[in-house]
């Protein structure tokens, strides 16, 4: 048959009407007291690492608390997600969430939801009321968000400056001067502010910065300038492209003068050596690199080893880095919140988030928190330390901060 | 100006439309009203570069640079200076139409082709996304959160939801009649002998640096004072949104897939294509990560390959088409 305008119309039109009918299709057979929850998460556009490697962990978690029964104090209410893609855009994420809201009726909102996202959705959770729980937001401005991120100041760069302390008064490395090495966007800025001055306040000498632009094909000028102010370690928040461009231009330089300590991604993401590759891996990640990271295979908490066992052999997935980890925890803090709520009004559905404790050892707790999982008066987690791990020349990650998880000591400097 | 100008203005089917519209936030839903103000948006921001691109024949991408203008400098003179948004507007404004000028004049003054305008003015808008991430006081990369709008007029405030739309809508309208008073003006038809021909355009004695000035300058005030109002009803100064060069691409779909050149042309081509993307993006998002962006992509190719010249001049002929039969 010849496509000409007509049939080329009519399919198309066939193709989009089908498309959104889908999500419709099915929805008729679900029975029994459910409780809608939605999420906006990141699944396309600049960020969807996050929510790609998590969404199916969270999805795992909730089925199988739908398999054991529910909600219990709910009379065995399934949880039902009501999934929207905010395409990494902020704005996007608010209309989600007002869509979800207004339309799709939800009584609880997660996602993805970093920091610029968790500014955009801000007058529309205050405007809607909505409790809601942000998987990696660095911070909380509304009165109904909660955040499992890693607070940018008692986080981040408390983390980083602990550690950097620990390698100099504990283990004796010589750190006198740093370097701010950081990726120049909203998290890489905010951090750097904290983590200079807590550097200072430790009698770390600041003597320059390498803000690492996102946009930038090549980190060679940035490594250039640290080379040229060769400080005793380069401390700050990278995200994976940067921090592989960073290690490119490191062994192009071959420079190994400085310690490089700083999170996250950019320094612990486990594609890291596929996109660097094996012998510029072995190069520079198992040489006088230190990465802060809220997950690692290695770490020494019984409740991780478990799911990660669990995720792996029973649920089947293929990437278990901190996304998987982080949503699978973000699916027991609401498990924990519907529990506890004394009703689904979102005053009591703020009480109980405000309750949420998750101790260290319960099987629940899924991220390396020595005193458990809390939310401060700010919403944002009480303890928001994090582990510090170096690379093995085999790959595998060796935690070596805190003490409480730490595996080895601190390779010494190369 | 040509009679049909004040034709237009004392219309009953304008008037109607408006009217009808401004009684939409009773009748709809939070979720459906942000859709219809989002597209108001982008009516306002589409036919404000429609002046310049669709009948200057200018397709400059520096418009990111006005929004962001209006959008981040308003926010910042008002959270760090606390000068009054109103007066932030106005400042923003002038700001836009000096550097839209200057922009017009580096055109004329260096005879720039069709590419390196687009390539001057996508470095201008580069340069400005730059100097806002790397600047605290514009925000930086963490954008900035506005107060909460408890529609305090005097303050910039139009109450969120229902006041936020009729604002957008006034500014729509404006924009869209500003195209329609140009085209019936003497610069409308100097701008489109520009576009056609410009250097017989100089020859028959058309002031082609005062009327590219011109219309830049009123096009970047115009994005300029959106942006403002943009800014306003998101609450959040989002760098990566407002002073994207993304922003100016949509601006340019929307204007092309319109109808380029036309008064309503641009304004046609945003109301029906933010409203797709929206819906496309609420209803398949979650189906296969994008997906939405699939079937929009189709769409558009779809309506460029059916109609090049836009979806106005196509309706244009069915209507005529209709009439006569």
């Amino acid at each position: 048959m010849a496509i000409n305008r007509r049939t080329f119309g009519i399919g198309a039109s066939g193709v989009l009407l089908g498309s959104i009918a889908a999500p419709f299709i099915g929805r008729a057979g679900a029975a029994g007291p459910t409780i809608r929850v939605g999420v906006v998460n990141s699944m396309s556009g600049g960020l969807a690492a996050y929510a790609q490697e998590g969404q199916p962990a969270f999805e795992y978690i909730i089925k199988k608390i739908n398999a054991e029964g529910g909600i219990k104090s709910k009379g065995g209410a399934q949880i039902e997600l009501v999934m929207a893609d905010d395409t990494s855009q902020p704005a996007r994420t608010a209309a989600e969430a007002r869509r979800l809201i207004t339309e799709e009726k939800v009584q609880l909102l997660t996602g993805t939801i970093l920091s610029a996202q968790m500014l955009a959705l801000t007058p529309v959770l205050d405007e809607l009321k909505m409790p809601t729980l942000s998987v990696w937001a660095g911070g909380a401005r509304s009165d109904y968000m909660f955040t499992l991120g890693y607070p940018y100041d008692r986080g981040y760069a408390q983390t980083i400056n602990d550690f950097i302390v620990a390698l100099r008064d504990e283990h004796k490395f010589k750190i006198k001067t740093a370097v701010m090495g950081y990726s120049n966007y909203e998290a890489g800025q905010q951090v750097n502010k904290f983590l200079t001055e807590k550097l200072k306040a430790s009698g770390v000498e600041i003597i320059g910065e390498a803000a690492l632009d996102i946009r930038a094909q090549d980190q060679t000028s940035a490594m250039v300038r640290i080379r040229s102010l060769k400080p005793d370690v380069v401390a700050g928040l990278v995200t994976p492209r940067d921090g592989i461009l960073l290690h490119q231009a490191r062994y192009n330089l071959n420079y190994h003068d400085s310690l490089f300590c700083g999170g996250t991604g950019g320094y612990t993401d486990l594609s890291l050596w596929k996109d660097l590759g094996p012998e510029v891996g072995k190069a520079v990640l198992t040489k006088n690199l230190f990465g802060m990271t809220g997950f690692s295979p290695g770490a020494k908490v019984d409740s991780m080893q478990k799911i990660i066992a669990e995720l792996r052999d029973i649920a089947k997935l293929d990437r278990i880095g901190q996304g998987a980890i982080q949503y699978a925890q973000a699916a027991r803090v609401l498990q924990q919140v519907l529990e506890n709520a004394a009703s689904l009004q979102s005053d009591d559905l703020l009480k109980a988030f405000r309750s949420v404790n998750i101790p260290f050892g319960d099987p629940n707790l899924y991220v390396a928190k020595p005193k458990g999982l809390q939310f401060a008066e700010d919403r944002l987690l009480k303890d928001g330390s994090a582990m510090f791990v170096q690379w093995t020349p085999e790959q595998d990650q060796q935690v070596v901060f805190p003490k409480e998880f730490a595996q080895v000591p601190p390779r010494p400097r190369a | 100006m040509k009679q049909e100008f004040y034709d237009t203005l004392s219309s009953p089917i304008l008037w109607g439309v408006l009217l009808l519209a401004a009684l939409l936030p009773f009748a709809l839903s939070s979720y459906y009203l942000h859709i219809v103000t989002l597209a108001l948006v982008y009516v306002a921001l589409a036919s404000s570069w429609n002046i310049v691109g669709g009948m200057a024949g200018q397709v400059s991408l520096a418009h990111s640079l006005f929004i962001g203008i209006g959008a981040m400098l308003s926010s910042a003179l008002l959270l760090k200076l606390g000068i009054n948004m109103w007066l932030g507007l106005v400042i923003s404004a002038v700001i836009s139409g000096v550097l839209g000028a200057m922009i017009a004049w580096i055109d004329f003054r260096f005879q720039l082709g069709h590419l390196s305008f687009v390539l001057i003015t996508l470095a201008f808008a580069e340069m400005g996304a730059i100097v806002v991430e790397g600047w605290e006081f514009l925000g930086g990369a963490s954008g900035m959160l506005l107060p909460k709008d408890t529609g305090d007029f005097l303050a910039f405030q139009f109450g969120g939801g229902s006041g936020s739309f009729w604002v957008m809508l006034t500014l729509a309208a404006v924009c869209v009649l500003v195209n329609v008073a140009i085209l019936n003006a003497p610069l409308g038809f100097y701008l489109r002998t520009i576009r056609d021909n410009e250097k017989a355009a100089q020859a028959i004695g058309v002031n082609v640096l005062r009327y590219k000035i011109t219309a830049m300058v009123i096009s970047a005030v115009l994005a300029s004072v959106v942006g403002t109002a943009y800014v306003r009803y998101l609450t959040f100064a989002d760098p990566y949104l407002l002073i994207s060069p993304v922003i100016t691409i949509e601006i340019v779909l929307f204007a092309t897939v319109g109808g380029l050149g036309r008064a309503y042309g641009p304004a046609l081509g945003a109301l029906l294509l933010v409203p797709l993307g929206e819906v496309l993006r609420g209803k398949l998002g979650s189906a296969l990560p994008g997906l939405h962006y699939f079937i929009y992509g189709v769409v558009v190719i779809a309506v460029i390959l059916a109609t090049p010249r836009g979806l106005l001049p196509l309706f244009e002929r069915q209507w005529e088409r209709w009439r006569r039969s």
